[in-house]
Parts: structure tokens; sequence; C-alpha cells
């Protein structure tokens, strides 16, 4: 057999410039990991206001998730399966969130949900937004909402629109038509977009800092023990959130691919 | 009594519109809607389906069914690439129908379609992996389980593969009778068309321009617009013929021409043409003869012919008889 002569150096380039990015992205995670060590590791695991935080954090951020997975699915479907006017301008809308500084934006619902008549209302109801899971919950939905709302709509449109109409012919009503058919035809987009989401909440800092800074979410504890303390008291923290997170997406992941 | 009464359905849903249609369906008819690819057929399928708003009545054994919801019209819908749940098995696909209504006899009737239609071997398979001819199949079964009065079939023949389309074809009219269900086939197919349909529609472009029993649609066209869909070639005046009649023209099949150049031709009508073109193809030769302005097309077999019947510009003969012309 003979051997077609390949150009290597094409080849040669394309690995050296993917091996850059791929230790950019993955060496300052190790590092975290090696730096901190087994044994302070094990502290912060036991530290009650660390391990607090870290629950704070991924509970809010699921209750934000299941929000948007409520309001968001239909507005996903609606953008997926109907022409309107001012469709571009909507999907433009959602994408807003994801361009615009993460202060910016706390600022944007602090004027909101703040000493305003919008605030006012939902006060009535017991529900304030400054210094509660409330803020924390409205700060992470607004900046990780499109993530969800976005895969949802790809996914939604993967789905043939015949297997719906055909299903309706079949005695379906609309609804479970939706439940039945569509969303889990759209369930691997759907579940990636709520992951991702979910995830994104737990990073939040920007606007969580500017609404809430007492309950502390991970990310603001972070901040503040960097900041009062360095880097030795801070990167254990950031070692067991990134764990913790990375153990939910595994389980997650492997009891959704079994769905 | 007409089974199902089409009246004046129009429907627009601003890319395409179905303009006033009318259409007659009696019991045990296997009714073909024949028309080329964007001509409405399946805007039509889906109008009845109650899947797009329509003006018009549909009604179905003296009942206007056009005001029911779709989950309400028991129709079984078959659509071209059959649409199988990708999230349920076989014989969940088949089964979906049971869990929004009451089936009749439901186990005796799956029984009796995974018999008829041979799905034994397939029931627990994922919908992906079925050949087009194995999905086929669970889609017209998923259809007549939920028992269904109309059966829509959106081209079922389409995307399977030729071999199989005979027995297929058969199957498909032993369904319409054996569960008792008016069938509704859309197709482009005339071949197709001509072996199922009682009764035969053409429509174009959203309008349905001839309707009748199918050997009197596939064999005299109303209009010179159907004429040329259904394929028929040599359409010209029939004052060349020499008489006049209340058609306008008339069309004279290409295999039923004779051709001679030695004068010795006997038929009804005879012309002298100039031969344009002469092309060889598997079995047999096209002709082109241009006889004053018209071109006609003949085919001439080649085992009647050595060669080409006669060299470009030259002059023969073309004659066909009365028998043979269809007049439009």
């Amino acid at each position: 057999m003979k051997a077609i002569p390949q150009s290597n150096l094409f080849n040669m380039t394309l690995v050296v410039l993917a091996l850059i990015i791929v230790f950019f992205l993955s060496v300052p995670i190790i590092k975290v990991f090696i730096g901190v060590g087994s044994e302070k590791l094990l502290e912060t695991i036991k530290d009650a206001e660390a391990i607090d935080s870290i629950f704070l954090t991924m509970k809010v951020s699921a209750w934000a998730m299941l929000f948007v997975l409520f309001t968001g699915l239909p507005l996903a479907y609606i953008i997926a399966r109907f022409d309107f006017y001012g469709k571009s301008l909507l999907e433009t809308l959602i994408d807003i969130p994801v361009m615009i500084p993460h202060t910016a934006a706390g600022i944007a619902l602090l004027t909101t949900f703040g000493d305003t008549s919008i605030g006012k209302f939902f006060k009535v109801f017991g529900i304030e937004f400054i210094g509660t899971e409330y803020g924390i919950m409205i700060a992470m939905m607004f900046l990780s909402a499109p993530f969800l709302i976005n895969s949802a709509k790809d996914g939604f449109r993967k789905v043939d629109v015949r297997l719906e109409k055909t299903a309706r012919t079949l005695g379906a009503s609309p609804i479970s038509v939706f439940f039945r058919i569509t969303i889990p035809n759209a369930k691997k987009d759907i579940i990636n977009g709520s992951l991702m989401m979910w995830s994104r909440g737990l990073g939040e800092f920007g606007a969580v800092v500017i609404l809430v800074y007492h309950p502390m979410t991970t990310p603001v504890l972070i901040f503040d023990r960097f900041n009062s303390y360095g880097l030795s008291y801070s990167a254990p923290l950031v070692a067991v959130i990134i764990g913790f997170s990375m153990l939910v997406f595994l389980v997650v992941r492997s009891i959704t691919n079994r769905l | 009594m007409d089974y199902l009464k089409i009246q004046d359905l129009s429907s627009d849903t601003g890319d395409f519109s179905l303009k006033n249609i009318d259409l007659e369906i009696q019991k045990n008819e296997y009714f073909v809607l024949l028309g080329q690819s964007g001509s409405g057929k399946t805007m039509l399928l889906e109008t009845i389906a109650g899947l797009n708003p329509c003006d018009g009545s549909i009604i179905y054994k003296g009942e206007d069914i056009s005001l029911k919801p779709t989950e309400k019209r028991e129709i079984g819908f078959v659509y071209q690439d059959f649409a199988l749940f990708p999230n349920l098995n076989v014989e969940e696909n088949i089964r979906f129908s049971s869990k929004y209504k009451k089936i009749e006899d439901a186990e005796e009737l799956f029984k009796d379609i995974v018999g008829f239609l041979r799905l034994a071997p397939l029931l627990k398979r994922d919908t992906q992996d079925l050949s087009g001819g194995e999905k086929q199949r669970v889609a017209i079964a998923r259809a007549i389980f939920s028992r269904p009065k109309i059966l829509l079939l959106d081209e079922p023949l389409s995307a399977i593969d030729p071999t199989f389309r005979n027995t297929i074809m058969k199957s498909l009219k032993d369904i319409h009778k054996r569960y008792d269900v008016i069938t509704i086939h859309v197709t482009h197919n005339f071949r197709e068309a001509s072996y199922l349909a009682d009764k035969i529609a053409i429509i174009i472009d959203g309008k349905i321009k001839q309707v009748g029993a199918a050997k009197d649609v596939l064999n005299h066209p109303a209009t010179i617009e159907v004429a040329k869909f259904l394929g028929f070639k040599n359409i010209f005046p029939i004052t060349m013929l020499g008489y006049g009649s209340s058609s306008e023209v008339y069309s004279i099949d290409p295999n039923m021409i004779r051709v001679a150049n030695d004068g010795g031709l006997k038929t009804d009508y005879l012309f002298d043409g100039v031969v344009d073109e002469c092309m060889g193809v598997v079995d047999h030769y096209k002709l082109f003869v241009k006889v004053k302005q018209h071109l006609f097309f003949i085919k001439v077999l080649k085992r009647d012919h050595d060669e080409c019947y006669a060299n470009r510009d030259s002059v023969i003969q073309i004659g066909f008889d009365k028998k043979d012309i269809s007049l439009i």
C-alpha cells in the first residue's frame, strides 16, 4: 500500500492551536484542586458557612430554573411554532441579558424591583427582593434564562410539526400532544438548556451582589473571603463548588441519558 | 347518500390557498386525489382533518364536522414520511389513540391489525430502526387502530422501495374494505391512481379541475390543462381532422400513430409530414414529425424497424384511426 503524502504542517498547526486553548481552559480548574490540597478541602466541607452558601446557591438556582421551565418553555414553543409580527424583536429581547454586563443587569433589576411600585406590589404578597433569596433568584434568572429558552426553542424546532398533527388526529388534545409528543422529543435540548441555566445561575455574581449581599451565595462568599482574608481562604471554597456542580452535572446526565 | 361531502371548501394559510373545493365520496369508494407537488393535495387533507382554518362545509353522514376540533373528527392520517413518534416504540405508537378515546374491542382489533399487516415481530422495536415499508405499515396500523371513519393517505407509497409497491397497493385496497373506512389517497403518480382509484379528482393550484370515475378521468380529460397534466401528448385543434365538434382539441397517443414512406398507410386520417428529429431510446425510437405548424410525437418500436425510420427533413406519411383519438 502506498502512503498518500499528507500536509503534516497543516495538521500540526491545528493540533498546536487546539492544545493552547485546551490548556487554558483546563489548567486553572486542575490547579485549584491541586493547589488547595485535601486537608483544606475537607476543612471547607466541614465549614458550615461555606456549605450553607453552596446549598443556598444550588437551591435558588434550581428555583430560578424551575420558574423558567414553567414560563420559558411556553415562550420557546410559541417562538418555534408560530410566525407573528415582532417575532425577531422578541428573540433579540431574550438575548439581551446575555450581552449586557452583569452588574448593569443588577442595577436594572434594582431600579425595577427595588423601592418602586413593582417592588411595593410584590411586598403586598410578602415578597421582597433586596437582601432575600427572591432577590438572588431574579438576579440569577435574568441573566441565565436565555440559555434555557434558546435551547428549548431549538429543541422544539427539531420536532416535526407533523408528529403533533398526527397525534391530534389520533384523539390527543393540544395539551396532551405538548406533553406526550413535543416535550419528550425535545427533551435533550430542554435538559441541556436547564443544566446550562442552572450552572450559569450558580456562578452569577455581578447582579446578585448588587441586590443581595447577605445571605451570601457562593460567588459572593468567595469574593468576600478573598477580599478579607486572601487567596488561601477563598481557593478551597472554589474547589468545593466546582466539585459539587460537576457532581450534580454527572448525576443529572446519567439519569437523563437513561430516560 | 354521500358519505363524505365537501362543499365550497376554501382555506388560506398565507403561503397557499385552496379554492372552493367540492367533492362527494360514497361508502366503499377508494378516492384518489391526483396532483403535482405544490398543488395543494396535502393542504386539502390537512384541512379535512381540521388542521387548517377553513370556510365551507365538510359533511360526514349528514353531519357538518367542519367546526369540530381535529381530535374529535375520527380521522386517520398517514403522512408521506409516516410521522412515527420517535419517543415511543412500535406497539406504543399503534396504541397511541387508546389513551385518548374509547376503542371498541381494542384487543381484538389490535390483534387483527398486527396479524393483517404482519407487525408481530416489530412490536417492541424502536421506530428509528425500521425500513420504509415497515414504517408505513406501523403508520397505517396506528391510524386504523383509532377506528377512523375517514382514512387520509398522503403519498403513502413514495417512500417505499418500488419492488414492494404492488404488494402494498393491494393491501391498501384490502384495508379500505376490511376496516370499512372512506379512503382519500393523495398521489402524483398516475399508475398508482389508475390501479387503486374508484374515483379520481385532479387538483391543480389549489382547485379541483376534474372529478369522476377513474377510467373517465384518466381517458377523457376535460380540459387541455388536465390533459397535459395527465401526460397526454399530441394535443391539436380538432379542425385539423376536417370536422367540427363540441370539443376544440383532440389528442392522439404516440403509440397509435402509424408511419410509412411508401404511401402504403390505410388509416382514417392521413398527413404528410417532415421529419424533425429521431432519437433512439432502449426499445423504441422517438420520432418528431412536423405537419404544417404542428409537431407530432410518435413512438416507433425498434423491433418493427431496424433503424431510425427516416432521415431528418425527409417527407413521410403519418396516420391514425378515429377510434384512437381522445376528444378534449
